[in-house]
């Protein structure tokens, strides 16, 4: 086969409309898991998964940089697992994307064959691959805009016509920061996001499809159902709580966290050869070959506990270094249990979020990679008091389902049948708010916020006399500001000199249908209807690089100089 | 090399200029008359108050049961959801009309809350006397329970005209099934 040529466009390219087609193009949907990826397209009554040259809906999610000429999971066929693991492959990208430095899951990533390097201030890391006995570097979004120019190949040959415009799924969790550079990625690929879903969203979608096939009842009336899905892949676990009825699902909560398969296998790792982070940390080649015959042991193992109680391990790394063990279920779900229960708290807090009773979820949903883990469908059984899990989904496939749905309605597609008289009605996976009350994180948008959406609080000065407020506008759950992501900032400037607490300062949050953020900042002294000075509006993130740093930065700079309270009125 | 090439487009986007603009004189202009406005609807308040929230989902204000209310906000997301309209002009009022939808939804679909909104209607004489001391800027999450009212209300007065206007343009009648039927056909 023809390797596809690497054509990337330019930041400010704006493509014209092709004047050859004569109907809307239909938009793909991708799900590229942190291990496995998938591409599917609504084919007219249904979707239909795509497949690559050797008949797999099912690809590896990696870039190999070998030969000089980097190739993905898509198109290349890597002779032996073991060359995965050769440190000229790199993989987990969806894991490093859009992280700095100081980021756990990055240090995590050290102990990957490929190069991950870190100084610990707030950048990003720096990543390599091994390539002709030489660590070349790259990027995680050039690692994923590479696979995604095969993926968008491999949907062209098969469709037979141009694609751009995609949806693709993303993990709860991800900020707004990340989801900017899987946009970014995508543009490098020349590809188009229409929308970026989170995955147990998806997956909502394609269960609303489904009860709107089964029930055939009238649009906007029928029984509500409550679902709960349980998302666990290799990077991720994600979980949402909706109330579906007449193709409506309405997203009542989301909860997500960045523990998924790899945390399972890299605690299996260190349990089985301790050592392991010191022995391999100098990345020689001995030791990356070391590492990799661990890692496709230990991958091997608890696939077999999947479906028995009791395995061996025997594994020669060299060097005299063997390991010979026998390993029992019980031994992987305790070396886990810290994994475990934080899964089981992430359904616990989205039913809370969602005000939900456990009696009242109709159908418990479980996808992903990790739903094939004995302890993972007991977990989510045992807090949905023992009821029957939902069999009408693939647990690999659920997630690109729905995004392929999302892409044809969002494409405009018209089903006669009304197979996509669907709407998902989305809310806010993280709260945004800014920096107040002495570096307090003070939401003004909070999590689970329905989208569109549109929110305002007040705030006022600390200083008698103080003409400037820095707004720094932050993404999360932390109490502190610190603890959130860092999505930008502004300063504003000429307010009223007055005594402290005097001014009130508007700071309003707007996302729209697009899911772009912006933030909305007035004056208004009391007493008089007009802003005292110009309303500034800023289009969020604005934060490009250091995310960690720059936080940093603005703190030891400013200080708390040009800090606000909120606004406490009374009538 | 590609590699290359791509880390160079990597590059540009860090260099992106720091963005922010005012806002357009036309939102402004907009919002000044609704506050102006508002002394001489005044006396349409006491009409159009009782009503208010209930107006937005369509549904009776007493006897709506919890089962109608979900019923009727699925409904009328169907036709206000932005994702279901497809004019790209008609886009950002959809929006607007979807988080009012929200906001009335939010409301009524809380016990705790539609108790304590249905209590303010029958304040309603109370809140006329401290109109005159309306501001703009106001904020939902933090005003005491009296301007959290006169927010929503001047939203509300919007809305209702905004949908008044497109009723007689459809010539619909004032059911949320009805309503539905024009926007299925936009969507064909």
């Amino acid at each position: 086969m023809v390797e596809p040529a690497y054509t990337v466009t330019s930041d400010s390219e704006t493509t014209g409309e092709e004047k050859s087609s004569t109907f809307p193009e239909i938009a793909i949907g991708i799900d590229i898991g942190t291990s496995q990826c998938s591409v599917a397209v609504w084919n007219g009554s249904q979707v239909e998964l795509l497949k690559n040259t050797r008949n797999q809906k099912i690809m590896k999610s990696y870039v190999t940089f070998k030969d000089n000429i980097p190739s993905g999971g898509v198109s290349s066929q890597l002779s032996h697992e073991d060359e995965m693991l050769s440190g000229a492959t790199i993989f987990n990208m969806k894991r490093l994307i859009g992280r700095v430095d100081t980021d756990p899951v990055v240090h995590a990533c050290k102990n990957l064959p490929f190069l991950v390097q870190t100084l610990d201030i707030g950048v990003r890391p720096f990543i390599a691959a091994l390539v002709n006995n030489m660590w070349r570097s790259t990027t995680p979004e050039e690692v994923l805009a590479i696979f995604l120019v095969e993926l968008r190949a491999m949907a062209e040959a098969q469709l037979k016509r141009r694609i751009r415009n995609v949806v693709l799924t993303v993990p709860v969790s991800f900020s707004r920061f990340q989801l900017t550079r899987i946009e970014r990625a995508c543009a490098m690929a020349g590809l188009h996001v229409l929308r970026l879903m989170p995955e147990p969203t998806a997956v909502a979608l394609l269960y609303g499809q489904q009860q709107q096939q089964t029930s055939h009842e009238n649009m906007g009336s029928g029984t509500e159902k409550i679902a709960l899905i349980f998302s666990m892949g290799a990077g991720y676990c994600d979980v949402a709580v909706t109330a579906t009825a007449g193709g409506v699902s309405q997203i009542k909560a989301l909860a997500g966290s960045t523990i998924g398969g790899e945390d399972l296998l890299q605690n299996m790792m260190h349990h089985l050869l301790p050592n392991s982070e010191n022995l391999f940390k100098n990345h020689g080649v001995k030791e990356i070959k070391q590492m990799g015959l661990l890692r496709v042991a230990t991958q091997d193992a608890i696939r077999q506990l999947s479906s028995q109680t009791i395995v061996q391990v025997d594994v020669d790394l060299g060097d005299g270094l063997k390991i010979c063990k026998a390993v029992n279920r019980e031994e992987f779900e305790e070396v886990n249990r810290k994994v475990f229960e934080k899964c089981e708290s992430l359904i616990i807090q989205c039913l809370q979020d969602a005000k939900v009773e456990v009696e009242e979820v109709n159908d418990v949903i479980i996808v992903g990679g990790c739903s094939y883990i004995p302890r993972v469908k007991n977990l989510v059984t045992n807090v949905c008091k023992g009821k029957e899990l939902y069999k009408g989904m693939n647990p690999l496939e659920a997630a690109v389902c729905g995004a392929a749905v999302e892409g044809a309605i969002a494409s405009g597609v018209n089903d006669p049948f009304g197979n996509l008289d669907l709407l998902t009605i989305q809310a806010t996976p993280l709260a945004i708010g800014i920096r107040a009350d002495g570096n307090k994180f003070v939401p003004v948008i909070p999590r689970d916020t329905t989208m569109p959406a549109r929110k305002e609080l007040v705030f006022t000065t600390t200083h008698d006399n103080q003409t400037e407020a820095l707004i720094l506008v932050y993404e999360g759950e932390g109490e502190k500001a610190e603890e959130n992501h860092l999505l930008g900032y502004f300063k504003i400037m000429g307010i009223p000199a007055a005594p402290k607490g005097v001014p009130e300062i508007n700071v309003c949050m707007d996302i729209d249908a697009a899911n772009v953020l912006r933030v909305l900042a007035g004056v208004v002294m009391p007493g008089s209807r007009q802003p005292a000075i110009p309303v500034m509006e800023v289009r969020m993130p604005t934060v490009d690089d250091g995310h960690g740093w720059c936080a940093e930065a603005l703190n030891r700079t400013y200080g708390a100089t040009l800090d606000l309270v909120t606004l406490q009125k009374k009538a | 090399m590609d590699v290359l090439s791509l880390r160079s487009s990597s590059s540009l986007s860090m260099s992106k200029p720091f963005e922010s603009h005012g806002l357009p004189l036309s939102s402004k202009q907009h919002r000044r008359p609704s506050s102006v406005k508002f002394g001489s609807v005044s006396c349409r308040a006491t009409t159009l108050t009782q009503e208010n929230l209930y107006k937005i989902l369509s549904v009776s204000p007493g006897s709506a049961t919890m089962d109608e209310i979900k019923r009727a906000y699925r409904s009328m997301a169907l036709q206000y959801h932005p994702d279901v309209c497809h004019d790209p002009s008609m886009k950002e009022e959809s929006t607007r009309m979807f988080v009012q939808l929200n906001a009335a939804y939010e409301t009524l679909s809380n016990p705790r809350l539609r108790e304590q909104y249905d209590s303010e209607l029958g304040l309603r004489s109370e809140v006329m006397s401290v109109s005159s001391d309306h501001e703009r800027w106001r904020s939902v999450s933090v005003s005491s329970e009296h301007e959290r009212w006169e927010s929503r209300f001047q939203e509300q007065v919007i809305e209702l005209k905004t949908r008044s206007r497109r009723r007689m343009g459809q010539k619909g009648g004032s059911s949320g099934s009805r309503m539905r039927a024009p926007n299925m056909r936009d969507r064909n």
